[in-house]
């Protein structure tokens, strides 16, 4: 065991680790682009309680927030390419599945896993804005789609924001799985360096102030965002 | 890679994994205990009185949720044995367990130390002041009167948090613990990852029942302890 730090593989090794925010970003975002308009829709058909969507969703949820996520990864990382391959076979497909880029696995298991934990953030934010605010637009004469872009929304956005930050800290959080996919993001990208002369602890001081970097700046931009938001929010009760 | 679905796999599997039900639950035991005592010192420092504890507790529970569980578990089990190899110990023949109880303790204090703190300041302060002035101590006030309140409103939150707590532990398998995803592991390596998937989805069905099992236990908890609380009846 090496005493102290090898400083030069520290500072080089954090570039190389920076160098992997970019697909821990691009996961995040596809996976939130994905996420936030199907957890909505469903947090709505939870509330307004739609037969079979409902219960399905139900299930749905209570599967996702039950399991960790790497074993949700594993499983969408073996089942995938089963469920494909009689697909391509029958269309006659020429890509080999083993050679499908893993980010596209990652899109797919953060996007699921994300939907679940949204459904319950905007079902528990919806149900805070009154049924008055809805009705009280309607009678205005604004349709649906109208009452609920500009009345419900921004309400609930309000109140569901500071859970939707959290759930994307720990998207953030949860892509350094990607491993499991050799995805090659932040954390891979620094242990495959460290491969070379053992340098683990460097490059996880490296990986750990990377992603310190990274969610503490997604947690600042949330703030300034919630800022803005709260002219929205109503005054008293 | 095997081709097709093989379910008499999943059902076999459950078996081999129930034994290991109880490393997974040992780890999550001891990194409750230490983690509520770590988050119990970290809740005072945030409620005290002193500027630099303040800063120092808020600064921990951001760094610890700013980490992914992962690096954090590394850190710990390459970086301790080495920091403490500089006073001549050596605690690279350590049981892994052990590392991986300090890293969830280390993630449980930061996360218990905001359910406590949220939990003592949601108890208005005219309680305490009551009880005090029907003649109690000020520690027979907290004890009594304070305590159980903020013990309710912690509750779900604990409960949320040791489920937290316990999905994450199964990432303990990455450093070589043997809890029941580090079996499903070993029995997928011995298969030659044919059937993998199986085993995966048995292991996901065991996480699936205990978390439900957990859910009901801390609601039925709450129910019991919530039993004289007074709330606002909202329509």
């Amino acid at each position: 065991m090496s005493v102290g730090l090898d400083y030069q593989f520290l500072v080089k090794t954090f570039f190389i680790a920076l160098s992997g925010v970019p697909t821990a970003l691009i996961i995040t975002i596809v996976s939130l682009l994905i996420a936030l308009p199907l957890g909505f829709l469903l947090a709505l058909s939870r509330i307004n309680q739609i037969p079979v969507i409902s219960q399905l969703a139900r299930v749905y949820v209570s599967f996702v927030r039950g399991t960790p996520v790497i074993v949700q990864i594993f499983i969408i990382f073996t089942s995938v390419p089963l469920l494909l391959k009689p697909v391509f076979e029958e269309y006659h497909v020429q890509t080999n599945i083993y050679d499908i880029n893993p980010i596209w696995y990652a899109f797919i298991v953060f996007s699921l896993n994300t939907t679940a934990i949204l459904i319950e953030v905007f079902r528990s934010a919806i149900s805070t804005v009154s049924k008055g605010q809805l009705e009280a637009a309607y009678s205005v004469g604004l349709n649906n789609v109208q009452a609920f872009r500009r009345i419900i929304i921004p309400q609930t956005l309000v109140v569901a924001l500071p859970n939707i930050c959290t759930a994307t800290v720990n998207l953030i959080k949860a892509t350094s799985l990607g491993y499991a996919l050799s995805l090659r993001e932040i954390t891979l990208r620094a242990q495959v360096a460290a491969n070379v002369g053992y340098n683990y602890i460097e490059a996880y001081i490296d990986i750990f102030i990377v992603y310190l970097l990274l969610c503490s700046l997604v947690e600042y931009l949330f703030k300034l965002y919630e800022k803005r938001l709260r002219k929205y929010k109503a005054v008293g009760a | 890679m095997q081709k097709y679905f093989d379910v008499s796999y999943l059902w076999g599997t459950i078996p081999q994994l129930i034994p290991f039900l109880k490393v997974t639950f040992m780890v999550a035991g001891l990194s409750v205990l230490f983690g509520t005592i770590l988050g119990f010192i970290l809740a005072l420092m945030k409620l005290g009185t002193s500027k630099i504890a303040k800063k120092t507790a808020n600064s921990y529970t951001t760094i610890i949720r700013c980490t992914p569980s992962i690096v954090l578990l590394f850190l710990v089990y390459y970086g301790l044995p080495a920091i403490v190899g500089n006073f001549g110990t050596d605690l690279n023949t350590l049981h892994t367990a052990v590392f991986v109880v300090i890293t969830f303790s280390l993630q449980f204090g930061a996360l218990m130390s905001e359910v406590m703190r949220t939990a003592y300041e949601a108890i208005d302060r005219g309680q305490f002041e009551a009880a005090v002035s029907v003649g109690l101590s000020p520690a027979q006030a907290f004890r009594r009167i304070v305590l159980p309140q903020a013990f309710v409103v912690a509750l779900p939150n604990f409960g949320n948090s040791f489920l937290e707590l316990m999905k994450e532990g199964s990432l303990a398998y990455t450093i070589g613990l043997v809890d029941i995803m580090g079996k499903a592991s070993l029995i997928i390596s011995n298969n030659y990852n044919s059937h993998s998937l199986e085993i995966y989805l048995g292991l996901s069905l065991i996480y699936w029942i205990l978390s439900i099992l957990i859910e009901q236990f801390f609601s039925r908890l709450e129910k019991i302890f919530s039993k004289g609380k007074q709330v606002i009846k909202t329509t």
